[in-house]
């Protein structure tokens, strides 16, 4: 696939950046970080979010929405997180990116490259009565990887992300999330919400750690960390840490880069 | 009663707003409901704000001192206890029972104006007294009925309250309002007839119309008709606390703010 130009990039809103960057977790983040920037919601020191009684406001997008009506009532920061990642509304949102081509079927879903490995494996027992056959098992296995490693976030949708960038507290929800940090400060105290607070955020662990230990250890102390932390997946090799400069600190150009690696659903 | 001569204007503390009662200009002091706190296990907000000098004053709904059953001497006792862990001057419960019979009702139910039923109120009053270490003041009750064969208007039926217990009065303003809604109550012959000098602090609050009846919800705006009778209330005694409730459907901060500005400006036009 040609690499978009400029001009062909897709503008991302700050919860479908999120969704990018680290999966339905992060969008709902981002979506509850903007009603909590907006006024909409207040969350009390232990944790509660309700909505705030206005007149004036009405949701902008679908999983606002939904959040505003999960919290009529008292709830959990956490719990509306993982609710909202898992609502239709959030499911709608991956559907939308889907079809603007910002991503794909997710690689662990695709069962396509078990087949390939099970080919594989029949390919090893056929060899012992036709030894030429095994000159397909590695084709096989090659074929397998390449399915398996499949990224959910498109080229595309890499593209996108990196142009965006943490220019407000939402957007460094978006690319860092509540419990990652931007410029060495955690991206929860933007919005005076503790430690305990946002440590309450179950998500999908081994993406949260990665995409959080990504900002924390990696943009907010050096760019070469960003880069090591990322993988070769956009952010090492993308222009972007090093293009800025100083933009691993600003957390944006990695962010964007190492949540591109993360991304999925 | 030393400390609680002026408290100011305050809010109810609750956890859902706990930051924005924190963050709030001008709470001189913050009532708790009791019942919602533990010994020993203080909310972080609520110590924090005594840290800043902010009175807290607990604030009870489940004593149920007009019931006919005993006196549920374990909830006397942590009522007690939290006044002592935040300190409080006062402690305040309803003239009314929310248990009869092993069922809880739920609401602050009103209790008969009879002597009878003053008789027992009086009785279980004195015996939380004894076991609170500090004053205890009690409040009136929005009611959606009237008992049947009542003998003393709610005014009188408090005033001899207070002068057979020695109690303080919490009045509520939003609740008085509520009665002359709903059962036709005279606020102005309630605030003739009760011991003015006995009065603790006030509770204003905001309710809604629901067809013929008004619902003193604390989860909608304060209406004008209710700062009119604590304007009443204020131009015949200055009132020692003036305290905002609200239990739901929070409003911004600001809107907040700004009930608790009208309220300070109705408290202000009687001052010196």
């Amino acid at each position: 696939m040609a690499t978009p130009t400029t001009a062909q990039v897709a503008r991302l809103s700050a919860e479908e950046a999120g969704y990018l960057t680290a999966g339905p977790g992060r969008a709902a983040e981002t979506v509850l970080a903007r009603l909590i920037d907006v006024g909409a919601v207040r969350v009390s020191r232990d944790g509660h979010v309700t909505a705030v009684l206005q007149h004036d406001y009405q949701a902008t997008t679908s999983v606002e929405a939904r959040i505003l009506s999960y919290a009529r009532t008292p709830v959990q920061f956490d719990t509306i997180v993982r609710s909202t990642a898992n609502c239709t509304e959030m499911a709608a949102l991956h559907q939308y990116l889907r079809d603007r081509g910002l991503v794909q079927r997710p690689r662990r879903g695709n069962p396509v490259w078990g087949l390939y490995l099970a080919v594989a494996f029949l390919l090893v027992l056929l060899s012992f009565s036709a030894p030429v056959v095994l000159l397909g098992v590695p084709v096989a296995v090659a074929i397998a990887l390449w399915q398996r490693g499949r990224k959910a976030v498109t080229a595309a949708g890499k593209e996108a992300l990196r142009q965006v960038t943490a220019t407000d507290r939402v957007h460094a929800v978006a690319l860092h999330g509540f419990c990652g940090k931007i410029n060495g400060r955690p991206v929860g105290e933007l919005f005076d919400l503790s430690q305990s607070i946002v440590r309450m955020l179950p998500l999908k662990q081994s993406r949260k750690r990665r995409s959080s230990s990504d900002s924390a250890g990696g943009c907010g102390s050096s760019c070469s960390s960003c880069g090591s932390g990322c993988g070769s997946s956009s952010c090492a090799s993308s222009s972007s840490c090093s293009s800025s400069g100083s933009s691993c600190s600003s957390g944006s150009s990695c962010g964007s880069g190492c949540g591109g690696g993360g991304g999925g659903d | 009663m030393a400390g609680i001569t002026d408290l100011g204007v305050g809010i109810g503390w609750r956890s859902e707003i706990d930051l924005t009662v924190e963050r709030l200009p001008g709470v001189d002091f913050v009532e708790v409901v009791a019942e919602n706190l533990h010994i020993g296990h203080l909310p972080e907000s609520v110590t924090l704000l005594l840290e800043r000098g902010v009175p807290v004053l607990p604030h009870a709904v489940s004593l149920s001192l007009g019931g006919a059953d005993p006196v549920d001497l374990h909830r006397v006792e942590h009522l007690g206890k939290i006044a002592e862990a935040v300190g409080a001057p006062m402690v305040s419960d309803h003239v009314c029972f929310v248990r009869a019979g092993g069922l809880d009702s739920g609401h602050l139910m009103p209790v008969p104006r009879t002597k009878d039923a003053l008789d027992v109120l009086v009785a279980n009053v004195k015996l939380a007294q004894e076991n609170l270490p500090v004053p205890l003041a009690l409040e009136n009750v929005a009611a959606l009925l009237e008992w049947p064969d009542g003998e003393l208007t709610e005014g009188q039926f408090l005033a001899e309250l207070v002068e057979r217990t020695d109690c303080w009065l919490l009045v509520d303003v939003a609740n008085l309002y509520a009665n002359a809604r709903n059962i036709g109550t005279d606020p102005e012959r309630f605030l003739d007839e009760i011991p003015l000098e006995r009065l603790a602090y006030v509770h204003v609050a905001g309710g809604e119309q629901h067809g013929d009846v008004y619902h003193d919800t604390h989860a909608h705006a304060v209406l004008p008709e209710v700062l009119g009778v604590l304007d009443e209330l204020c131009s015949r005694v200055r009132p020692p606390g003036v305290l905002l409730e609200r239990d739901d459907n929070y409003p911004s901060d600001t809107e907040i703010a700004s009930e608790l500005a009208a309220i300070r400006a109705v408290v202000d036009k009687y001052r010196d």
